[in-house]
């Protein structure tokens, strides 16, 4: 299958805020060799396995994780938080109550992280955090547990999540002291790409 | 920037990435909402944003999309919210300096939750801190203000 349109997206967002301009440039299906789909796959593993993006894809208890550099060492979300089956924390408190909706999402190193979007937890069946790589690249080329999408959706998804400033998009630009996700949206992109061109192969 | 609190409307002089915490003490004087750590840990800071409790410190005046409530809102002494009644009856407050804060996310979370148990409360409320370790009382007047909203 060929989608040979490219699709332009370039968005005026407040100041202060990260412009994304990504493309989805799929190629052409079976054109890409598993032993490169594989390496693309690890390349992507990097991203979603980052602590920018897997503590909040976490499992069917609705507790984020902190992890990464920035914490001395691996837990829950300090505060006692649960952010309820709503994944939203709307039984408890709300994550946007800290995690506020904003224009200007790449805040400083002592506000608490924020999007453009309400904060909140991924669905569950999203689960990322503490699988291995064979368990995410499972889930992520299931269509009932990836929300419905192929691999080009998959691609769409990634742009169009960034285009609207959700966690995507926060996920390469996260502000403060941060540490990213490594690469950018449109190398993640393409990996995806690459990954879904080779038939979307797991490592073992 | 026009801003609404506590129902009256203001027309703001400020920068757009002014925190709400800045607008609300330093311009219009309401200084009941208080300044505890300015990076969202403490919850000293907390308002109802549209009745959802969100951290002033954390917000952008630019970002406020709708009617903000403050401590000053949402009672009066005279006709004090059953929240605030409640707290006073158990004489909650030691120092003070968290108590608005306190108040303003127990009232968000019992618009919503009807009469929490000890470990809803602990889920919602942990979040605010209170140096004077106040607690227990917070828990007891919380139970006691969800009675009276319950019976109206
Ligand atoms: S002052 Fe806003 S949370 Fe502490
Ligand atoms: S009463 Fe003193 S900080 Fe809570």
């Amino acid at each position: 299958m060929i989608r040979a349109a490219l699709v332009m997206l370039s968005l005026v967002l407040p100041a202060g805020a990260e412009v994304t301009t990504s493309v989805v440039a799929p190629p052409q299906e079976g054109s890409v060799s598993r032993e490169d789909g594989l390496a693309a796959w690890d390349r992507v593993h990097a991203v979603v396995s980052h602590p920018r993006c897997a503590n909040c894809h976490v499992g069917a208890d609705n507790i984020p994780m902190w992890s990464g550099p920035e914490y001395p060492q691996t837990g829950p979300h300090g505060m006692n938080i649960d952010a309820g089956d709503s994944r939203i924390g709307a039984e408890t408190l709300p994550c946007a109550t800290c995690h506020v909706t904003s224009s200007a999402p790449a805040n400083g190193p002592n506000d608490a992280p924020a999007a453009m979007i309400d904060w909140q937890l991924a669905p569950v069946d999203m689960i990322w955090f503490g699988q291995s790589s064979a368990q995410i690249c499972a889930q992520m080329s299931d269509p009932a547990r990836n929300g419905g999408r192929d691999w080009i959706q998959l691609a769409e998804h990634l742009r169009d999540d960034a285009a609207h400033g959700g966690f995507v998009a926060w996920g390469f630009a996260p502000g403060g002291a941060r540490q990213p996700a490594p690469g950018d949206l449109q190398s993640h992109i393409d990996d995806v790409l690459k990954w879904g061109a080779a038939g979307q192969p797991c490592p073992e | 920037m026009e801003l609404t609190v506590n129902g009256q409307r203001h027309q703001i002089d400020a920068e757009a990435g002014m925190p709400l915490l800045w607008v609300l003490r330093d311009i219009l004087g309401l200084t009941g909402t208080k300044y505890g750590c300015g990076i969202a840990q403490c919850g000293a800071c907390t308002v109802h944003i549209d009745g959802m409790a969100v951290r002033s410190c954390q917000i952008a005046l630019a970002d406020v999309g709708g009617e903000v409530t403050t401590i000053e809102g949402l009672g009066t002494p005279d006709a004090p919210h059953p929240v605030q009644q409640a707290w006073i009856d158990h004489q909650v407050a030691q120092c003070g300096y968290c108590q608005s804060g306190q108040i303003m996310s127990a009232a968000a979370m019992l618009a919503l939750q009807g009469e929490p148990d000890d470990q809803q409360i602990d889920r919602i409320m942990s979040a605010n801190l209170c140096r004077c370790a106040t607690y227990p009382r917070i828990r007891a007047a919380i139970h006691d203000a969800a009675r009276r909203l319950a019976t109206g």
